[in-house]
């Protein structure tokens, strides 16, 4: 499996999304650009200029239409995908960690950063799909979150509930049409923060990374746990592959507990697991840094990862990967 | 087992803390007796009396009370007994508590007043029960874990605060069996045999064993440092860098133990033999904050004759201290004076010499150049002081004292000055201790400082590391150079002259760690930044001659595999020389800290990362029971051993798979049930 | 009068006598030019012919060298083989280029990992089972050894 380097982004990292259709890529990172890139072979498309902090989270609606960004310039922006024109500018008191469009692209969530006084809220927009629509300034809902900030958020089956990850470790699940906090689990240790995520294709299970080095695939509709997978660092992102039955976990210790020998060098792997059976079935080493970030292709043909390094790596699935049960 | 609270000494404390109360202090608690029927008492009771007095402590005059069960006609095992004096009560429960009485009992002599004190505290009810003391239990089998029918070895674990011990096996998970916190305040250790496992606190030293893991012995040593077994576990030697302040009321230290930082102990009663301070307290000097420095304290400084009959400890430059085992008093009533004596080691087996029929202890030990007189290497015989051989070296830096671990070899690692005193250079001086005369053969050829050395256990071949560079605590580490040598072979017994195989350059290795076997040595680079190499050699490799090797030699020698584990601090050998593992302590760094399995060819079975991992000892094994003969019976028919654990092997293979399989089975069709479930509800919203 | 033109005759004949020696000097001149930069230009194709030929002779001895020094490699390397006694089928040795050769010591180093690994496992069975052999006797000494 020979990977693709993408070197476009001079900081690390944050978030890396494709199109439905697997064949567009985005990244994001700290250095306050988005970029769009072909998944086949690498070529940068374009760059989406415009915010003035560090990004924090991106996603692309299911037509390949609008792109949504927040960052730590307190602002979320919608962009037209094709043209790289910002079309909407949304403003919070706070940074934003995390958006994302539901599943037809009508709804899309915002998860603000609790600081100064102003508590961490999930905020949601209604989105006209269509580049020219003017959009709301009206939030749809506000959720406060009184108890523990949420860190991340997704939406579940029929945008019925809101699913956030907390700082405290714990998973909560929200009426996405009323806001109301049906339940919370505490699904990681106490105090390790869930740092992502992602829902499977017909979002009525997900699966989060923590801290506490787990990765737990949880039930949309009650929270229940299915499954979990014991890694032996510290996790910032984990995504689900389509077509066969594993997720693929990336993390590693931060920066500051690493040393800096040669030897170490590029040997920060993303771990793969069975979805089914737990156990751990290979890794792919690359990264000099930890993995902030991994995605795969919708339609399973890869996934990418994005490094503290500043690198991301599109990695495309070969015989074996296929051969393997 | 006890509670983590009850691992204090307190309770040992408060059992000895006399109180004048009731006038009951002159009462012991004698049990452990056998039961006897009424016409038996007379005579138990006369024989009693004997065993408990002695000119020290006498029992007043129908000072005995044995009670008998409600039904009358059986004793309950134990007796009441009236000294003349407190004083004397006390002396009598230290002097014969846990002394037998015969065959099958042993006394358990307590005073009253402790047994009371356990009554108030609610432990017993009105009903008197002897108190239950660890004594009175049937001795657990200490060696059970030697019969374990898969035939596996045990390893205990020390990380974050618990410790656990575990069967290894091999590829798959271990087998816990058992985990406690805070067994352990420092850190754990085996005793040389595997009998006991120690557990270090503030308060002193604790054995465990026996397939409860219950405790068998403390020895309260305050602040204890280290510990230190004799070879045949009958001993053990505690040390504390805090001189010992020995409160009035100790119950098992005296006056004459306070200030002291050794403490030689009796390993199966917990009585302390002698005491004994420091030398090089006094001298220490002062570092820049006024306090002294820690010195590097030479450890052990008492060493174990092989024969568990001798401790001595050197005086550096004067003599060595040998005391006899186990009344501790110096052979001869005085030092053996070696002028400007440096080091010494005693031979680790009982030395078997060319024409010496009595079977004395063995020491090593070299002095220094003095005025005129060139530096020597010598070896004493023990107990008659015989000095069996010398031998004079010139320029002589410093010497290392290598025996080999039957005591065939002592192998002397001289580093040499030259006459400007500028080059170092390293010769081996390998005295051949089994042959007549105790001829001396030099290894001179080699140009570089040899860095370490190793005996193949049990063998007669040695691995060595050297550099040509200085080894300065520079960021990047020395290159070194990993050298093997053998006898060569020669015709009829004996063994031939020690010769070079081979040497492999341009490596960092710096540690040698043998298969406790022999025949198999990991050289690997430990405690380093940058590199973490593990060599896995064999040195009678099955297979083609590797070229160049010479044939004449009685080895053929063959690199197995190639590892690395980052950050490795620590390697050990399975007592059965089939597995290795490496550690990454959290006491050296804090990077990827966890262990590694490894079989005898360097092949990874698994590899645990855990936090705060401290310390993996494997579980040593006594000496083999069967005699030479069974052993070779064994060896010749292994055929049909062989066929048997293959059966074995492949039955449990296929069990394992099958489970694998199944419970995968099962796993499958749950989730895809659960899919299922979920689709529908989904559908019907 | 007639002197006069004699005179200017020979002032003309004078001019032209100069004119001719000037035109012959100069043509001499650039006769001589000419031949200095032909000979120039031979000379400077002389020595490019010498450099292009000391090239070319420079080249050979490197290849010849480089043939050598292969041909010397495939012979160590074929001599390496023959001593280790591997059968490399009916094929002339002189024959076999580098990369065949190589491949042979590819399939070489194949071979002797795969003895390794083949002896080393038999070894460590006999180990394994030895030392199992000896417990299970043990075994039954064990209770024994508590009696006592």
């Amino acid at each position: 499996m020979r990977p693709i380097l993408l070197q476009g982004h001079e900081r690390s990292l944050t978030q890396i999304k494709y199109t439905k259709d697997g064949d567009i890529l985005f990244s994001c990172a700290k250095d306050q650009i988005i970029c769009a890139w072909f998944s086949a072979n690498g070529e940068r498309l374009g760059t989406y200029h415009g915010h003035q902090g560090a990004l924090w989270s991106i996603d692309v609606d299911p037509s390949t239409t609008l792109l949504a960004s927040g960052a730590a310039d307190n602002t979320v922006r919608l962009w037209d995908v094709r043209t790289g024109k910002c079309i909407k500018v949304w403003d919070f008191n706070t940074a934003v960690k995390r958006v994302e469009f539901n599943e037809d692209g009508t709804k899309l969530l915002a998860v603000t950063e609790k600081r100064m006084g102003f508590l961490g809220t999930i905020v949601v927009f209604d989105i006209v799909p269509d580049v020219d629509a003017e959009q709301t300034n009206e939030r749809a809902l506000t959720i406060t979150c009184d108890e523990s900030k949420a860190t991340v958020a997704a939406w579940s089956y029929l945008s019925k509930y809101i699913i956030a990850g907390h700082e405290d470790g714990s998973v909560s699940q929200y009426d996405a049409k009323t806001g109301e906090l049906l339940d919370n689990f505490q699904a990681h240790e106490v105090d390790m923060e869930i740092k992502d995520i992602q829902m499977s294709p017909d979002r009525t299970y997900f699966i989060t990374a923590s801290k506490d080095k787990f990765a737990k695939l949880l039930s949309a509709r009650d929270l229940s746990p299915l499954k979990q997978y014991a890694t032996e660092t510290s996790l910032n992102s984990a995504a689900l592959t389509p077509k066969k039955p594993f997720v693929v976990l990336g993390g590693g210790q931060a920066a500051m507990d690493v040393t800096k020998t040669s030897s170490r060098q590029g040997k920060f792997e993303a771990r793969f697991y069975h979805k089914i059976f737990e156990d751990e079935i290979g890794r792919v080493k690359g990264h000099f840094g930890p993995l902030n970030t991994v995605a795969v292709d919708p339609l399973g043909r890869g996934y990418a990862s994005g490094g503290e390094d500043g690198y991301v790596r599109v990695h495309h699935f070969e015989g074996a990967y296929w051969g393997f049960q | 087992y006890d509670s983590a609270d009850d691992l204090e000494f307190d309770d040992l404390r408060e059992q000895h803390n006399v109180r004048l109360e009731e006038g009951l202090d002159g009462f012991v608690v004698v049990d452990g007796l056998p039961l006897v029927a009424p016409d038996a008492k007379a005579k138990l009771q006369k024989f009693l009396t004997g065993k408990l007095s002695t000119p020290a402590f006498k029992i007043k005059e129908d000072g005995f009370f044995m009670p008998f069960n409600k039904a009358g006609d059986k004793s309950e095992g134990f007796a009441f007994v009236e000294y003349q004096t407190p004083q004397q009560a006390i002396a009598a429960c230290k002097a014969v508590h846990g002394t037998p009485i015969d065959r099958r009992h042993t006394f358990g002599v307590n005073k009253i007043t402790d047994i009371d004190r356990y009554g108030r505290e609610g432990k017993i009810n009105e009903e008197y029960e002897p108190p239950k003391l660890d004594e009175f239990h049937e001795k657990e089998h200490l060696r059970w874990w030697l019969g374990d029918s898969n035939s596996r070895d045990q390893f205990v674990l020390y990380r974050g605060d618990g410790v656990g011990v575990y069967w290894n096996k091999k590829r798959d998970n271990p087998e816990q069996i058992i985990d406690r916190q805070h067994w352990t305040e420092k850190f754990v250790q085996w005793s040389p045999l595997g009998t006991y496992l120690a557990t270090i606190h503030i308060r002193g030293m604790q054995l465990w064993g026996g397939q409860s893991w219950s405790r068998q012995t403390r020895f309260p040593h305050p602040y204890v440092d280290l510990v230190d077994f004799s070879p045949n576990e009958n001993y053990l030697c505690t040390w504390s860098f805090r001189p010992i302040e020995v409160a009035e009321d100790d119950p098992i230290l005296s006056q004459d133990d306070d200030g002291k930082n050794y403490i030689i102990w009796d390993l199966s009663t917990g009585r302390p033999l002698r005491s004994f301070a420091m030398y090089d307290l006094a001298t220490a000097p002062e570092g820049p904050d006024g306090q002294p420095v820690k010195k590097q304290v030479p450890w052990p400084a008492f060493k174990w004759s092989a024969d568990d009959k001798y401790v001595a400890r050197m005086k550096e430059g004067e003599g060595i201290h040998v005391y006899e085992l186990p009344s501790m008093k110096a052979m001869d009533k005085k030092m053996v004076s070696i002028e400007g004596v440096m080091d010494f080691e005693w031979a680790p087996a009982t030395p078997q010499r060319d024409g010496v029929k009595a079977y004395e202890q063995l020491f090593c030990f070299w002095t220094p150049e003095i005025g005129s007189n060139p530096a020597k290497v010598g070896l004493m015989s023990i107990p008659s002081k015989e000095i069996v051989r010398t031998r004079n070296l010139f320029n002589v830096t410093d010497a290392k004292l290598h025996w080999q671990s039957q005591a065939a070899y002592v192998c002397v690692k001289v580093d040499r000055h030259s006459k400007s005193k500028k080059s170092l250079a390293t010769n081996l001086e390998i005295f051949r201790v089994r042959e007549k005369g105790v001829p001396v053969e030099v290894v001179d050829s080699i140009k570089d400082t040899v860095i370490n050395f190793a005996w193949e256990p049990k063998g007669d071949r040695f691995v060595l590391i050297t550099t040509a560079e200085v080894v300065m605590t520079t960021a990047v580490p020395p290159k070194t150079s990993v050298s093997f040598f053998c006898p060569e072979k020669i015709k009829g017994a004996g063994v031939g002259n020690f010769k070079h195989i081979r040497t492999v350059e341009k490596k960092n290795n710096n540690a040698i760690f043998w298969s406790p076997k022999g025949r198999f040595v990991v050289v690997a680079t430990v405690m380093s930044q940058q590199s973490y190499d593990l060599d896995f050699w064999d040195m009678d490799y099955e297979g083609d001659r590797q070229e160049g090797d010479n044939k004449d030699l009685t080895a053929n020698l063959v690199l197995m595999n190639t590892a690395d584990h980052y950050g490795v601090t620590d390697v050990e050998w399975d007592p059965t020389g089939r597995y290795v593992t490496t550690g990454a302590s959290v006491w050296k760094h804090t990077m990827e800290n966890g262990y590694q399995l490894f079989d005898f060819k360097g092949e990874m079975l698994r590899e645990e990362h855990i936090d705060k991992f401290k310390q993996l000892l494997w579980r040593p094994r006594p000496a083999t029971q069967l005699s030479k003969d069974e052993q070779k019976k064994i060896r010749k028919n292994l055929r049909d051993y062989s066929k048997d654990f293959e059966e074995q092997d492949r039955i449990e293979e296929d069990k394992e798979k099958g489970a694998i399989v199944d419970e995968r089975r099962r796993l499958l069709s749950e989730w895809m049930a659960y899919l299922q479930r979920e689709r529908e509800e989904v559908r019907e919203e | 009068q007639e002197h006069q033109e004699t005179l200017a005759r020979r002032a003309i004949i004078e001019k032209k006598k100069e004119l001719a020696s000037d035109a012959l000097q100069k043509k001499q001149k650039e006769e001589e030019t000419r031949k200095r930069i032909i000979a120039q230009q031979r000379q400077e194709a002389e020595a490019n012919r010498l450099a292009e030929e000391h090239r070319e002779r420079e080249r050979k001895r490197m290849k010849d060298e480089q043939d050598r020094i292969r041909r010397e490699n495939n012979e160590n390397e074929i001599k390496e083989i023959l001593k280790k006694g591997i059968n490399i089928g009916d094929v002339d040795v002189k024959e076999l280029d580098s990369n065949q050769l190589r491949l042979i010591k590819i399939s070489q180093l194949e071979k002797e990992k795969n003895d390794l690994s083949k002896n080393l496992r038999v070894t460590g069975k006999r180990i394994d089972h030895l030392e199992r052999a000896f417990r299970k006797e043990e075994i039954k000494l064990l209770p024994q050894n508590y009696e006592a």
